[in-house]
């Protein structure tokens, strides 16, 4: 915490600013000691996911690669410019198109909206598979952490999910026959196939009423489940005692070792 | 200020005094054997996190003026393309599907989604965790790298190598 510099004399303004300013964040500027650390981190809402300390094993880029961020990161990113992009999205099958060209001719900066938010979307995908390749090639799924693993399973699921609506939208032929294909490998499972896939599109064949369907499940039910089930992820990482760390082995017997050799 | 002797396991910070304070059953919270091995998440980890969030926000700009999202010609029910693909995700399963629809589309996608689940419930042992590649692990790692390039090469057959009603072409001719 930095100490009270307030001894010397204020104009009204600036004390105005820094009332302001210490209403909004308590403990001081940047933190200079590991105190003001603590407080900056635990004092903040969107910081306070993170502990106050981490391990430096867990900092060291040749073992996560950053891929659990860069997966949220795209994921922030899709969030805002899938926004942005509702303002110029009509959900309709006669609509639809006409806006896809519009973002390309009419909207400023329309065809770099879309064209981020296309990219981030095929990279999520890629990301959260390397992602999930990290955890499992460094063990890291294994006790206390579970049931993590079986978060992210549910996450992996959700972004595919998501791209998978998505790809729908533009109502293009690209978007319209893929995505009769792909309700079509849903119908070949026994019994209930062919009732999913009618209640995925709404009807018996891509339409409008898949339109509307896949645009909901787009832009509010598989974001919003995907957001409680990232918020339970990294809540469990702490909970379960941060990342992975060589430390958590079983100390190696050596007269067992000893007798192998 | 007196230098810490980082030569040992526990090393002692002479500027410090240590006192036995609790005893903690279990490994949960983040109190690992080497306490100094620890650092504050401010500035260490936030400024990670904020470079690899501003180097993805500038990947991707760059990539967006450089390449356009796909927009073919309006949806028209009646002029299917030949081949119809799926998303290239999806592309490793439509390639099954192709050989079988029930097994491809419904048993191979369940029994893979069970088992990622399963994994962790049945590999328990506390054998190289936070190693890559460990050499105790080669069985878990061998076999997920195997499913995982298995999964490459079927979405990239079904991305290059399959032509009008799915049969199989080359790209380059």
């Amino acid at each position: 915490m930095a100490p009270d510099k307030s001894t010397e004399k204020k104009s009204a303004g600036m004390e105005f600013f820094e009332n302001v300013y210490r209403s909004i964040f308590r403990y001081g500027r940047i933190p200079q000691d590991g105190e003001g650390a603590s407080y900056a981190v635990f004092n903040n809402l969107f910081l306070h996911i993170h502990p106050v300390k981490v391990s430096r094993h867990s900092l060291k880029f040749t073992y996560t690669f950053g891929l659990g961020v860069i997966a949220t990161s795209l994921f922030l990113i899709l969030t805002f410019t899938g926004v942005w992009l509702m303002f110029y999205y009509y959900p309709s099958a006669t609509e639809a198109y006409g806006r896809m060209l519009d973002l390309r001719s009419s909207v400023d900066f329309g065809f770099v909206l879309r064209n981020v938010h296309k990219w981030a979307a095929e990279a999520m995908v890629f990301f959260v598979v390397l992602h999930m390749a990290r955890v499992f090639l460094t063990g890291a799924y294994k006790p206390p952490r579970e049931f993590n693993w079986v978060i992210g399973v549910i996450l992996l699921l959700l972004t595919l999910g998501l791209s998978f609506t998505g790809y729908l939208l533009p109502w293009d032929q690209l978007a319209f026959w893929a995505i009769t294909v792909g309700t079509s490998i849903a119908g070949y499972a026994p019994v209930i196939g062919e009732p999913l896939r009618q209640f995925l599109l709404g009807s018996d064949s891509v339409g409008q009423e898949a339109l509307i369907r896949f645009y909901v499940l787009h832009v509010v039910i598989l974001p919003g489940l995907l957001y409680v089930f990232l918020a339970v992820h990294f809540w469990r990482i702490r909970k379960d005692g941060g990342l992975s760390h060589p430390s958590e082995n079983e100390p190696q017997d050596v007269a067992e070792k000893g007798a192998e050799l | 200020m007196k230098e810490v002797d980082t030569t040992q396991v526990y090393p002692q910070d002479p500027n410090k005094t240590y006192g036995l304070m609790e005893l903690v059953r279990g490994t949960k919270p983040t109190v690992g054997p080497a306490p100094e091995d620890m650092v504050y998440s401010w500035p260490h980890l936030l400024i990670r996190e904020l470079v690899i969030f501003l180097t993805v926000a500038a990947c991707l700009l760059v990539a967006a003026f450089l390449f356009n999202a796909p927009l073919e010609e309006l949806a028209n029910p009646n002029h299917p393309p030949n081949p119809a693909k799926a998303p290239w995700y999806f592309l490793g399963l439509q390639e099954l599907v192709s050989y079988s629809a029930f097994v491809g589309g419904v048993v191979v996608p369940g029994l893979l989604v069970v088992a990622l689940i399963l994994v962790p419930y049945i590999d328990r042992k506390k054998v190289g965790v936070g190693i890559w590649f460990a050499r105790e692990r080669w069985l878990a790692n061998g076999t997920f790298l195997a499913f995982l390039i298995l999964m490459c090469i079927l979405i990239i057959v079904g991305m290059y190598f399959r032509g009008p009603n799915w049969g199989f072409v080359v790209p380059w001719e």
